[in-house]
C-alpha cells in the first residue's frame, strides 16, 4: 500500500512538473506584457525606456530558459515568488484566499450530497412516476445550467426581491462561523445546484441498477420493508460510485469556481486566478495554477485510496499490481 | 456660524495665472472661505466604493483613478483645486508661489509645521524629490504623467521651506500642472531607497494628507483613519472605507441597501436612472476630461493618406454614437473642438462644421447621407478597394472601448469598408496597441486635468504620450509649444483655437464624444462638491456625515 502511495505521489510530481512547464511557457506565449500591464502603459505615457527598466527589474529581459530555471528552482523549495500586482508572496495571497474557496466547495458539496442523494434514491425507488419525471427534468436542467449563469440569476433575483448585495467584507469561518456560512451560502448554492443534479442522476442510475439485483429481490422476498430494502441493501451497495464522483468533483471544484467567485465578488482562489491572468501577473498565475493542479492530483489520489478502503476487491487488485 | 476651517484661499485663478506672464504672481493667503449651510458634525465612517482594487498606491506611477481615489485623502499637493471654482487654486503644501518677471522661474514657499504620517517633518527636499521623481522616474519606475512637467528644466530645494523650479519657457498652466491631483508629495527618505529597488511607493502610503492608510486587504477593504497631526483643519470624518466592488449593479445594490454611503463610478446610465428614483439620494453625471476618439494608425497604409482618415470621420454619425454608446459608457457629452465641453477655448459651430463628419454632432443638423457619399468618393480617390478589410481591436472589459468599437465598426461598413471588431482582454489589446500593430482603434483617453496644456499637450502632440496613431508633425508640436508659452490670455486663447483647427484638419484623431462618470451618494454625505474632473476634490477633508 505504501509503495502504491509513494508511486502515485512520484507520478503526481511528474504531472506537476508538466503543468509547471506548460503554464510557464503559455503565460509567455500569451499576447501581452507584464511590464505594460504593471505600469499601466496602455493608459498612460510610459516610454519604452521606462518599460525596459521595469522588465529588467522583474527579470523579464532574461532568456526564457533562465527565467524558467529560476522559477522552477524556487518552486522546488516551495517558494512561488511575489505577486507583481499585490506585492505579497503568492503563498501568502493564496493562504488568505484559500479558506473562502474551501468553504464554498465544502458547502456546495454538502448541498449537493444532502439533497442529491435522497433525490436520486427517491427517483429510482419511484422510477417512471410523475415525481421521477419531474426530478429527472430538474436534474437535467441543473446539469445544463452553468453555475455562473445560475449565480447571475440568483444575484438578480436577490437584488430584485431583497435589495441584496454581496457582502462588503467576507468573514472568515473561524472569525464568525454563522456569518461566514450565510455570506457564502448563495455562491455555494449556485455551484452546488449543478453538483446536486450530477449526484442525483448518478445515484438514480446506480440505484436503478442495484435495485434490479438478485439480492434485492431476495431481501424483498424475505419480507423486509421497502425502506430497509432500498436504504439498507440498495443504497449501501450503490453508494460506492457516488462517493467516487463526490471525491473527484470536490477536487475539481477548486479550479472550477473562477466565474462564480468573480460573479459574487468572493475573494477566493478563482478571482485570484482571473486577475492574475488578465494582469499578466506571471508569478501569481503560475503559482496558483500549480497549486490547483496539486489539489487535483492529491484529490484523485485520495479518491483512489478511499475507493480501495470502501471496496476491498479494489484494494486486492491494487495490491496485486 | 463659526467656520471650523482654517484653510486659506488664494487669488490664483486661471485668469490671473494666465495674466501673470512676466509680472510676479504671488499666491497669498486671503482668509477663510469655507462655509456650510449646516454645522458640520464630527465623527463617523464614510463608506464608499469604486470599480476595483487600486493596482498600487504610488500615485506618481499609477495611471488609474482607483489608486488616486484611495491616495488623495492621504496625500497633499503643492496647491489644490478650489471645489467651488475649478479654475482657482488654493494653497495646500505651498502657502505661496511666486513667478519671476520672465515667467521662467517659479518659487514655492512651503507651510511650516507639516509632518508626514510617519512623523517626519516636510522639507523642501521632499518636494524637489517628488517633482523630480515625476519628471524623471528612477530606473525600474514609470511616470505616465511626466509630460505635465516636461517644461521643467531644473528643480532646486533652497533651505527647509523653499523650492525653486526653472522652466524652459514661460508656461501659463504650470501651477495647474504641478498641482495635478496625482502629483502628490512623498517623503524623500522613504521613497528614495524604495525607488532604488525599483519598488517605489507602490505598497505603502506616507503622505501629509488628512487621512492615513490603516488597512489594505486586496479584494476587500482599504481603510483610512483621520491623521491627527494634519496641517489643515482637522477632517470631520473618523474613517473612510473604500470597498472595491467590481460590478456596477452590485455597487448600486450596496448603495441602495445603505451598506455604502456613496459611489463615484457609475458609467452605465440605466444604473443611474434607477438610483435617481431613490428618495434621499443625490445622483449626478460628472463630466470628466476623458474623450473617446477614433485613432487611425498613420504609419499604416491606407491610413497614412489624409483622405482616408477624413473618410473615416465622414462615415461617423456622432449623434447616433452618443445616443447608443452614451448610456452604456457614460459618453453623453460632446464638445466643439479638442477641448472639453463648455471650455472657454471651444470652437464655433461654423469652425467645427468645416471638418468632415463633425456636422453630425448633436444639434448641428448635418447631412449624414451626403457625408457618407463623400467618404466613399474619397476612398475611391485614395485607391482603397471596395470591401477593404478593417479590423478594429478593442478591450472587452470596458464599455467605453468595446461598445464604442462595435458602434464605429458598424458605421464604417456604411461606406463600403469590411470592418470587424477584434475583442481581446486588456493585456492583449495594449500589446497590439503599443506595438502599433493595428489599423484603427477606438480609444477612451482619460486625461489628468482640463487645462489646455494637459488636454492638448498630452492628447494631441506627437510626443505627449497619447499618440497611439504614431503620427509625426513637427509643425503641430511647435504650434502647441507656442500657445503654451504665450503670456497674454487673449493671444493664447486665439492660438489654442488655431491649434485645434490645424489638428482637426489632419484627422490624426477623430473626435466622437466625451465621457461623464456617474456618482451617487446618500444625502447624509455633506460637504462634497463635484468638479468637472474625476480626480479633483477627492481629499474628503471637508466631508461630514449628517447621520
Amino acid at each position: 500500500m505504501l509503495d502504491y502511495v509513494v508511486r502515485r505521489l512520484m507520478l503526481g510530481l511528474v504531472t506537476l512538473f508538466g503543468v509547471a512547464v506548460i503554464v510557464f511557457f503559455v503565460m509567455r506565449v500569451l499576447p501581452g506584457d507584464a511590464a505594460v500591464m504593471l505600469s499601466g502603459a496602455g493608459a498612460g505615457a510610459v516610454s519604452e525606456k521606462e518599460l525596459a527598466g521595469v522588465r529588467a527589474k522583474l527579470g523579464l529581459d532574461r532568456p526564457l530558459p533562465a527565467q524558467f530555471a529560476d522559477w522552477a528552482g524556487n518552486v522546488a523549495v516551495l517558494e512561488l515568488g511575489t505577486s507583481l500586482r499585490t506585492g505579497n508572496p503568492v503563498i501568502a495571497d493564496v493562504a488568505r484566499r484559500f479558506p473562502y474557496t474551501l468553504q464554498i466547495v465544502v458547502m456546495a458539496m454538502l448541498i449537493a450530497v444532502l439533497i442529491g442523494v435522497p433525490v436520486g434514491v427517491l427517483s429510482a425507488a419511484y422510477a417512471g412516476s410523475w415525481g421521477d419525471q419531474i426530478l429527472r427534468a430538474l436534474s437535467i436542467g441543473g446539469l445544463a445550467a452553468p453555475s455562473f449563469w445560475v449565480g447571475l440569476l440568483l444575484i438578480l433575483l436577490l437584488v430584485w426581491l431583497f435589495q441584496w448585495s454581496a457582502p462588503l467584507m467576507w468573514e472568515p469561518f473561524w472569525v464568525s462561523p454563522w456569518k461566514s456560512v450565510t455570506q457564502l451560502f448563495w455562491p455555494a448554492l449556485a455551484v452546488g445546484l449543478r453538483q446536486l443534479a450530477l449526484i442525483a442522476r448518478m445515484t438514480r442510475s446506480i440505484m436503478l441498477e442495484v435495485l434490479g439485483e438478485d439480492y434485492i429481490r431476495t431481501a424483498r422476498a424475505k419480507g423486509l420493508s421497502e425502506w430497509s430494502v432500498v436504504m439498507g441493501h440498495g443504497l449501501r451497495n450503490g453508494l460506492l460510485p457516488v462517493v467516487t464522483l463526490i471525491g473527484f468533483e470536490f477536487s475539481a471544484l477548486f479550479g472550477g469556481l473562477i466565474v462564480t467567485e468573480t460573479v459574487f465578488s468572493v475573494p477566493g482562489l478563482g478571482q485570484y486566478v482571473v486577475t492574475a491572468l488578465l494582469d499578466r501577473d506571471y508569478p501569481a498565475a503560475q503559482g496558483i495554477v500549480l497549486i490547483l493542479a496539486g489539489i487535483v492530483v492529491l484529490g484523485n489520489l485520495s479518491v483512489d485510496l478511499l475507493y480501495g478502503w470502501l471496496d476491498p476487491r479494489t484494494r486486492v487488485q491494487v495490491t496485486e499490481k | 456660524m463659526k467656520n471650523p476651517d482654517r484653510s486659506i484661499a488664494t487669488d490664483a485663478t486661471r485668469r490671473k495665472v494666465l495674466k501673470a506672464g512676466s509680472a510676479a504672481l504671488a499666491v497669498a493667503a486671503s482668509g477663510p472661505r469655507w462655509a456650510w449651510a449646516q454645522t458640520p458634525k464630527r465623527g463617523g465612517t464614510l463608506r464608499i466604493s469604486s470599480g476595483g482594487d487600486p493596482p498600487d498606491f504610488d500615485l506618481h506611477q499609477s495611471p488609474t483613478y482607483l489608486s488616486q481615489h484611495v491616495g488623495a485623502p492621504c496625500y497633499s499637493t503643492l496647491m489644490r483645486a478650489d471645489p467651488k471654482d475649478y479654475n482657482r487654486l488654493l494653497p495646500d503644501l505651498a502657502e505661496k508661489a511666486d513667478v519671476s518677471a520672465d515667467g521662467k522661474t517659479v518659487t514655492f514657499q512651503l507651510r511650516e509645521g507639516v509632518v508626514f504620517h510617519n512623523g517626519m517633518p516636510l522639507a523642501a527636499e521632499d518636494v524637489a524629490y517628488s517633482l523630480e521623481r515625476i519628471r524623471k522616474p528612477p530606473k525600474g519606475n514609470v511616470s505616465p504623467r511626466k509630460g505635465l512637467l516636461g517644461n521643467v528644466e531644473a528643480i532646486e530645494a533652497r533651505g527647509a521651506r523653499t523650492v525653486v523650479v526653472k522652466l524652459a519657457q514661460p508656461q501659463a498652466d504650470f501651477l495647474f500642472l504641478v498641482s495635478n491631483p496625482f502629483n502628490v508629495i512623498v517623503p524623500k527618505k522613504v521613497a528614495e531607497p524604495l525607488d532604488a529597488q525599483g519598488q517605489g511607493m507602490k505598497r505603502q502610503i506616507v503622505g501629509t494628507g488628512p487621512f492615513r492608510l490603516t488597512q489594505a486587504v486586496n479584494g476587500q477593504i482599504y481603510e483610512l483613519t483621520r491623521f491627527d497631526k494634519y496641517f489643515g483643519a482637522a477632517p470631520f470624518l473618523d474613517k473612510i472605507q473604500f470597498f472595491p466592488i467590481k460590478g456596477e449593479i452590485e455597487r448600486s445594490a450596496a448603495l441602495q441597501g445603505k451598506r455604502i454611503d456613496g459611489c463615484y463610478f457609475f458609467p452605465n446610465e440605466s444604473v443611474l436612472a434607477t438610483l435617481r428614483k431613490v428618495p434621499g439620494m443625490t445622483v449626478l453625471r460628472r463630466p470628466t476630461p476623458t474623450f473617446i476618439n477614433v485613432i487611425p494608425n498613420a504609419q499604416r497604409k491606407p491610413f497614412d493618406d489624409p483622405r482616408v482618415r477624413e473618410a473615416l470621420s465622414l462615415a461617423l454619425d456622432r449623434e447616433a454614437f452618443i445616443k447608443t454608446v452614451g448610456p452604456l459608457a457614460g459618453a453623453f457629452f460632446h464638445s466643439m473642438g479638442l477641448m472639453p465641453p463648455s471650455s472657454p477655448y471651444s470652437l464655433s459651430v461654423a469652425e467645427v462644421k468645416q471638418f468632415g463628419g463633425y456636422d453630425t454632432l448633436p444639434g448641428l443638423g448635418g447631412n449624414l447621407a451626403a457625408n457618407r457619399q463623400r467618404a466613399m468618393t474619397l476612398l475611391e480617390q485614395a485607391g482603397v478597394p471596395k470591401s477593404f478589410k478593417v479590423v478594429v481591436p478593442t478591450r472587452g472589459d470596458v464599455p467605453a472601448f468595446r461598445d464604442a468599437a462595435i458602434n464605429v465598426a458598424g458605421q464604417l461598413k456604411t461606406i463600403g469598408l469590411d470592418a470587424t471588431v477584434d475583442i481581446r482582454d486588456a493585456g492583449a489589446f495594449y500589446a497590439i496597441e503599443t506595438k502599433g500593430d493595428f489599423q484603427v482603434v477606438v480609444h477612451s483617453v482619460g486625461m489628468g486635468g482640463s487645462t489646455p496644456d494637459q488636454i492638448l499637450g498630452e492628447g494631441y502632440t506627437s510626443y505627449g504620450g497619447r499618440n497611439y496613431g504614431q503620427w509625426k508633425d513637427e509643425a503641430l508640436d511647435n504650434f502647441y509649444r507656442q500657445q503654451s508659452r504665450e503670456p497674454d490670455p487673449k493671444k493664447r486663447g486665439e492660438l489654442i483655437k488655431q491649434f485645434q483647427l490645424a489638428f482637426l484638419k489632419t484627422y490624426y484623431q477623430i473626435n466622437l464624444a466625451w465621457v461623464g462618470y456617474g456618482a451617487a451618494y446618500w444625502n447624509t454625505v455633506q460637504g462634497w462638491t463635484a468638479l468637472p474632473d474625476l480626480y479633483g476634490n477627492m481629499q474628503f477633508d471637508k466631508v461630514w456625515l449628517d447621520a
